[in-house]
């Protein structure tokens, strides 16, 4: 695969923001938002993230990609007639300008910190996905990020649209081809569920052993919309995830799964934040992380019930499986509660060992040792995969935790 | 080769305490033998000891089965020998369903080394099938093959799939810990049943039962009854002896090894 690349970041200007988003035929107020986005980037300091290492990492030599190569949209049935676009986010410019404009942005504040204000002055790669009222979606579309470039830079931005009573389930992936590609991704996803939506989001990070990944993702909930999120985070040296769950309509709901599996030196973190906002809205999260070797993973979790809200439900569950003594889990759960009015608010937190008793009851029925620890592991991961909606997808990602155990 | 399961002076301490102190006992190939004894006389250490858990610390003695002492035997060497331990607490394994974990011990039973594993495991119709008419005889629903194993299973079915297990793995050497706590009595007759069903088809087996109380022993007949008193076999004899002991109470006995 070739791409046409930017020059290394360190030799970026704003002019050439701005030429390039102009020859390009992009819409002036794009053109302005890249380079404001631009100016943001060239002047921040990096974000100081204390479990999050970046001191390997050099963000002037990196080297981002200036087209939409290494983006690869997969959908199983013709849907252009249900007026459902499925299209880079370059390409929707075209067609959907007026729904981008308002939209993208919306959702995550590119000033944030430094990486989310580089990836909207210079994002090439995406997806846009408009699912208009009340159609619905049957089989799973799928976009797929990949490096085409050894150390190269993605930056893609996706934009998910759900009208009114529309449903649909996207799967975004990001994924090398060769294990030992080094580059970064910096990668945004904004979703805006319209009233009484239903969308099944599986996010599935495999990067290869040396991909920096930084990215950010958030979905605001309209009311009565429904949310099934699922990620599944395997690959990458340092990840670096805000996740966020905005649930804002009255009766709005998430089911919130994650798998996380470190091994060797990874470094991975996940800050997921469910913020409820509406009357009666309701959300369940349910991480779970196995780390191994000398790994190091955190959960930076935060459940906020906000002031306006009323009768929340909101129930936080995360579990940690150690598999070598040396392998580390921090988790940060956090609940905020700015109201006198919640239904009911829970958290449970579990980290340790594979458990001997159930070791000892595997292993008095034949199974070996290793493959008992198998068993579990696969077992403890059960819930998310069994939330991914492909099967050949499925069995890759459960191929890869089998041969990381 | 010894197909009976021969126990020598064995000595087990938890944390430094001990709680079996020198126990000789035979279960011969082809019986049901019965274990009674009180709370706190050892006889869950003893099941334990015999699977092999890691938290029960052989001080002395050997336990001799097929030509080995299975002590020297890691607990799935011993399974693979033909031992079972149904247990009394069944364990929860989320996330693996009760199919796929008997497919997966099945699958290590036949498993030989030098083979590729996919040559030596049971064919899916063969275990569906199996695992069918199983289940339907132990009266448990289909539905319980897909369901996590022992996850937010009641007492009862829990014992039923423990006995499920043994059907499905066709041990040699079954030993049943206390297999009738919490059970009613319809549950504990579906247990019973799936036990002398199994020793019907196998009648050289050997079936080591625990309990405390002798309401089991109505349902398993027993050939022979030891009585486990302080971590020492004290008593055995036939059945009448758990019929004595269910008249008596366990303190009759008590008194006789005191005065011993």
């Amino acid at each position: 695969m070739t791409m046409k690349t930017f020059p290394p970041l360190g030799e970026i200007s704003d002019a050439m923001v701005i030429e390039t988003s102009r020859a390009a035929g992009e819409p002036e107020w794009l053109t302005e938002q890249r380079a404001e986005a631009w100016r943001f980037f060239a002047s921040a300091e990096p974000p100081y993230w204390r479990r999050t290492d970046l001191s390997k990492f050099k963000p002037e030599q990196v080297i981002a990609a200036a087209d939409t190569a290494a983006t690869s949209l997969y959908q199983e049935e013709d849907l252009a007639d249900q007026g459902v676009a499925f299209t880079t986010l370059a390409q929707a410019l075209r067609s959907h300008e007026a729904l981008i404009r308002r939209y993208l942005g919306a959702a995550i504040e590119p000033t944030r910190h430094k990486f989310l204000a580089l990836n909207a002055a210079l994002w090439q790669d995406g997806v846009f996905l408009y699912v208009p009222k009340n159609v619905s979606v049957e089989l799973p579309l799928t976009a797929v990020f990949s490096m085409p470039i050894p150390g190269g830079a993605i930056m893609p931005r996706n934009l998910i649209i759900l009208d009114d009573g529309a449903s649909v389930t996207f799967v975004e992936e990001y994924h090398s081809i060769a294990a030992s590609d080094q580059a970064f991704a910096a990668p945004v996803t904004e979703i805006f569920l319209g009233n009484d939506s239903t969308l099944r989001f599986v996010a599935v990070q495999t990067w290869g052993e040396d991909v920096y990944h930084i990215g950010a993702q958030k979905a605001r909930v309209g009311r009565g919309a429904a949310l099934e999120w699922a990620a599944v985070n395997l690959g990458a040296r340092v990840q670096h995830i805000e996740a966020e769950t905005a649930l804002e309509g009255d009766g709005s709901r998430v089911e919130w799964v994650a798998a996380t599996f470190a091994a060797d030196h990874q470094n991975l973190l996940t800050a997921p934040w469910l913020r409820h906002i509406g009357a009666k809205t309701e959300g369940h999260m349910d991480f779970k992380t196995v780390v191994k070797d000398q790994s190091y993973t955190t959960f930076d979790g935060m459940i906020k019930i906000e002031h306006q809200s009323r009768a929340t439900v909101s129930r936080l569950e995360e579990h940690a499986l150690h598999l070598s003594p040396k392998a580390r889990s921090d988790s940060i759960p956090g609940l905020m509660i700015d109201t006198n009015d919640v239904a009911k608010a829970g958290h449970a937190s579990t980290s340790g060992e594979v458990d001997e008793e159930q070791l000892f009851y595997m292993r008095s029925r034949g199974i070996p040792r290793d493959e008992a620890i198998h068993l579990i592991v696969m077992g403890f991961f059960e819930p998310v995969l069994d939330r991914i909606p492909n099967d050949a997808l499925r069995q890759r990602i459960a191929d890869m935790i089998e041969a990381k155990i | 080769m010894n197909s009976d399961l021969v126990i020598k002076d064995l000595r087990v301490s938890v944390e430094d305490k001990e709680i079996l102190k020198g126990v000789n006992l035979t279960v011969k190939a082809g019986t049901i033998h019965a274990i009674m004894g009180p709370n706190g006389s050892g006889k869950s250490t003893l099941a334990y000891t015999l699977m092999g858990h890691p938290g029960y610390t052989v001080t002395g003695g050997e336990v001799w089965y097929q030509g080995r002492n299975i002590l020297e035997l890691e607990p799935d060497e011993r399974s693979k020998l033909g031992l079972f331990l149904a247990f009394q607490y069944p364990v929860a394994i989320p996330g693996v369903t009760v199919a796929n974990f008997l497919r997966a011990a099945m699958n290590a039973h036949r498993a030989e080394e030098g083979k590729d594993p996919k040559e030596t495991a049971i064919p899916m119709a063969q275990f569906r099938k199996q695992l069918r008419e199983q289940m339907a005889a132990l009266g448990i629903d289909e539905s319980f093959a897909r369901r996590y194993l022992n996850e937010g299973f009641s007492g009862g079915e829990k014992k039923r799939i423990e006995i499920l297990q043994m059907a499905m793995l066709e041990p040699k050497m079954a030993i049943m810990d206390e297999t009738d706590s919490g059970l009613d009595i319809d549950a504990l007759k579906i247990v019973a049943q799936g036990v002398n069903t199994l020793y019907a088809r196998h009648p050289e087996m050997g079936v080591l039962v625990i309990t405390h109380y002798q309401r089991l022993l109505n349902y398993i007949k027993p050939h022979f009854v030891s009585v486990l008193m302080d971590g020492r076999i004290v008593r055995e004899g036939g059945p009448e002896l758990a019929l004595e002991l269910e008249e008596k109470g366990y303190d009759f006995l008590r008194e006789e090894v005191a005065s011993a």
